[in-house]
């Protein structure tokens, strides 16, 4: 377990670090500081700016268990919530060993940015529990997680905060959100908690959202960057839910996968490799650690540096680092993880003619998905798994529009563009609702 | 909450007087449906008032104590619907025959919702932004317990606008919570609003005009229009029948008139409005004295979408036109109506030819509601199918009771709201 100081160590004036460095180690900082720039390319209102650099609300709960073996355990929820200007907050839901306010208050802050892209009505919030899923029993996390709904119930709802799974918490966690609440409530009330089971009022699509949003971007960014429709030559890190579905889909619109890997193995092919055989390998043995097939077989280090038009890395933050930047080959460069490429990288990436497609739009179609659920869970109305597919076609396109013309109306990367639209948004809903009481 | 009384003050009484006009297609209604005695009173009464100060410190660091009102017509369709205005003149007898009038409307395209209005007396040029912010917010909390997404959904009126409607919004929120985008109306679109509601009213003008042009066996080509009125129902009606194909001949604003007998060019009227603030001036064009002048210009459509009282005695037996479409409220009085009946000429009473603007309102609120907002294309799609549907069963109401497309408006309207009342029945 963290000790205490961990989170109360956290000084509030953290909020307004007088650094803003964007190779600072403190994600809340490293949030605010594109947010900062931003701001001031936009030229915003200081009074606007002052509200927006503090989350609206923190809340702390203690969270009083009965563990499996008799003893009482004492665990610790946090909900950080953001800005409220454009609806309701919306974000995750964690239950995390290393659990740190900062990090929450760093996604709360994320979570309003990326919403306002999508030009979903939410502002951002992200909370959970400071517990270690797997050292407990199901039992042990049930309890917790009813417990720490329990204890947020006035602050939590449709039309208050919304939750979304996120790091350990699996629909059957969203199911027992959505319980608890409901009969606190009296009543069915699905909507407070997105990534549920389908047959509790989730929806069709969940599962692929991200990579159908990835797929959605990747036409027009393609065109942008100068390459074909068709056969372009593309590397994709990850193999799973993102990653592999993402590669199917690609192949389906008549590309060509030439670089393919998950932590086990990595494997790359100039004139293609056969997805749908290596995806099969994979789900048999549970990696691809021992795939066979016409192909080298390299470190996912090597594999990003290889020849391809394209490179998509779907694994974690910090993949792409100033190093390897210097050795990327890929035309265009699409965040399939949330912060895929370092800042200095992406500098690097800049000056040799590469295009990067930043994550707060590239993985926004799990946020769209979620919120469709949302909007079928009030409607009492569930959509068609087309509908939902046609729909996130829509948002993820609107949004690419709307970044790229940004872009090129003030001469700024992508990146940029994606936060001067969303803090334009929020900013002008505060401005509408002015300063209440 | 005060009583209502249950029959106008006499000082309504004159034709230039477009609520005494209503309380007397009432009753020609009323009779036309066998009306209950009962049932009338109920129908011509509204159901609850509320009047409320309002004390606002002032940025002199005086404190002033406004008055508002909020009138609730009839709920028995659904919430009720309706502006709020500000003006020095705002009185409780104005808000409630435009409350009155928003329940017929709302009933005549058969949205789910009852009349209501509201209004506070303050002269708007006189108060500055951060004064006019905490009336409304103060005003607001006050009317608070009977406003509500299922109960009272306000809007923009007369000197409000989509800011005001922001501040209502907010304030409304933040007592209850939670944000609710669906207790008004009108918002901007970065909060809850609609694509397609600045356009509303004019797009519905032009259908109307399209349907009654169809019953009328005219065809656009043929058509020359008169439009009275250059703003955000004039000229964008003006616009969309452009379009469309309609030759308009002539359009006016409060300065004066323009008239091109071969069609005006009304991209370019609209750019010229918007460059310099008013018609006089454009070039390809005579210029004429007056709005009211332009009524008698030879014509087969007149579009009033100014003010009240535009046709009137004094000049109908001079207006040569087949079709009037009343995109105004109350542009042609009651006497001037009977004449233009007898003449053969076919007016679409204001009730449903501007009633675009309140579908779309119902539109945004369906989207707050749900949470998820329409295409601008669904929106001019869907008030097209209501719009179409609203003419047609006006029409088919005119026939079967022959009777003026204005009498059938009102006779479907209380005619909607009776069945409701009777199903509900009385309630405890």
């Amino acid at each position: 377990m963290i000790s205490e100081s961990e989170i109360h160590g956290v000084d509030y004036d953290d909020l307004a670090p007088n650094t803003h460095s964007v190779e600072d180690e403190n994600p809340f900082a490293t949030m605010m500081a594109s947010f900062d720039e931003a701001a001031d390319k936009l030229g915003l209102d200081p009074d606007v700016y002052a509200i927006l650099r503090k989350p609206d609300r923190e809340i702390q709960v203690s969270l009083p268990v009965h563990m499996d073996d008799g003893t009482l355990a004492v665990l610790e929820g946090f909900r950080v919530q953001h800005n409220a200007g454009l609806g309701p907050y919306f974000g995750p839901l964690r239950v995390q060993g290393a659990l740190k306010m900062d990090d929450l208050r760093a996604l709360a802050g994320w979570m309003t940015w990326k919403c306002a892209v999508l030009n979903i009505p939410f502002g951002g919030s992200a909370g959970g529990v400071r517990m270690s899923a797997s050292r407990h029993s199901r039992g042990e996390v049930e309890r917790t997680v009813r417990r720490y709904v329990s204890s947020l119930l006035h602050d939590v709802g449709p039309d208050r905060d919304i939750f979304s799974s996120d790091v350990a918490t699996d629909e059957k966690i969203m199911a027992w959100v959505m319980d608890t609440v409901s009969m606190h409530a009296r009543h069915t009330e699905n909507a407070v908690v997105c990534g549920k089971p389908l047959t509790l009022g989730g929806t069709y699509g969940h599962a692929d959202s991200v990579a159908q949003g990835l797929r959605a971007v990747l036409a027009p960014a393609m065109k942008l960057a100068g390459l074909d429709a068709k056969g372009v030559r593309i590397i994709i890190q990850g193999a799973g839910m993102r990653g592999g579905v993402l590669a199917q889909a690609l192949v389906q619109d008549g590309h060509k996968i030439v670089g393919l890997s998950d932590v086990h193995g990595a494997f790359y092919n100039e004139r293609g490799l056969d997805v749908a055989d290596l995806l099969k390998q994979r789900a048999g043995a549970g990696s691809l650690r021992g795939a066979k097939g016409t192909f080298d077989r390299i470190t996912n280090e090597e594999m990003l540096t290889r020849d391809c038009d394209v490179l998509i890395p779907c694994a974690v933050a910090g993949t792409i680092h100033l190093r390897l930047a210097r050795k990327i080959a890929a035309k265009l460069i699409v965040e399939g993880a949330h912060g895929a490429v370092s800042s200095r990288a992406e500098r690097v990436l800049a000056d040799r003619g590469s295009l990067v497609v930043p994550d707060i739009l590239s993985t926004g179609g799990g946020a769209v998905v979620n919120y469709f659920e949302w909007v079928q869970n009030r409607a009492g109305y569930s959509w068609t798994a087309k509908v939902v597919q046609d729909r996130l076609l829509r948002f993820m396109t609107e949004a690419w529009t709307e970044v790229e013309a940004l872009s090129q109306q003030q001469n700024v990367r992508l990146r940029m563009a994606a936060h001067m639209l969303a803090v334009r948004r929020v900013s002008q809903a505060d401005r509408l609702r002015g300063v209440y009481a | 909450m005060s009583q209502a009384p249950a029959v106008a003050p006499p000082s309504l009484a004159d034709e230039f007087n477009p609520f005494l006009s209503m309380a007397q297609l009432f009753n020609t209604a009323a009779d036309h449906l066998g009306l209950d005695e009962g049932l009338r009173e109920v129908l011509q009464r509204p159901d609850r008032e509320m009047t409320v100060a309002i004390p606002v410190q002032m940025d002199n660091g005086s404190l002033k104590v406004f008055t508002g009102y909020r009138v609730q017509h009839n709920f028995s369709r659904g919430p009720c619907k309706g502006g709020i205005r500000y003006a020095p003149d705002v009185n409780l007898d104005e808000v409630r025959a435009l409350a009155a009038w928003m329940t017929w409307k709302c009933a005549v395209v058969d949205v789910p919702f009852g009349g209501g209005k509201g209004g506070v007396i303050c002269d708007p040029r006189k108060l500055s932004q951060s004064e006019l912010e905490k009336i409304t917010r103060r005003y607001t909390a006050g009317i608070m317990d009977i406003l509500g997404p299922d109960r009272d959904v306000p809007a923009p009126d007369v000197n409000t606008n989509e800011q005001t409607m922001a501040w209502l919004m907010d304030t409304y929120s933040m007592h209850v919570r939670k944000t609710t985008t669906a207790i008004v109306t009108g918002k901007p679109i970065a909060l809850g609003g609609s694509h397609g509601r600045t356009e509303a009213t004019g797009r519905g003008v032009m259908l109307i005009a399209r349907e009654a042009m169809k019953k009328l066996n005219l065809r656009p080509q043929d058509a020359r229009v008169v439009v009275q009125g250059a703003g955000n129902v004039g000229g964008i009606g003006a616009m969309l029948m452009h379009r469309e194909g309609y030759k308009i001949v002539s359009i006016s604003d409060q300065y004066g008139a323009i008239y091109n007998e071969k069609g005006l060019d009304m991209p370019a009227v609209l750019a010229h409005v918007k460059k310099v603030g008013r018609l006089e001036g454009y070039k390809e064009a005579t210029a004429m004295k007056g709005g009211q002048e332009a009524l008698e210009l030879p014509c087969e459509v007149i579009v009033p979408a100014a003010t009240e009282n535009q046709i009137t005695t004094q000049n109908v037996e001079r207006i040569k036109t087949r079709l009037i479409v009343e995109g105004a409220n109350g542009p042609c009085t009651a006497k001037a109506s009977k004449i233009l009946d007898e003449k053969g000429v076919l007016v679409v009473p204001d009730i449903l030819a501007n009633a675009g603007g309140v579908t779309v309102s119902y539109f945004e609120w369906v989207q707050d509601r749900m949470g998820y907002f329409w295409s601008e294309e669904r929106v001019n799609n869907s008030l097209e199918a209501i719009m179409v549907k609203s003419f047609d069963d006006v029409a088919n109401v005119a026939q079967k009771y022959n009777v003026s497309m204005r009498i059938a408006a009102y006779i479907l309207a209380i005619d909607r709201v009776a069945t409701v009342y009777r199903l509900r029945g009385v309630f405890a």
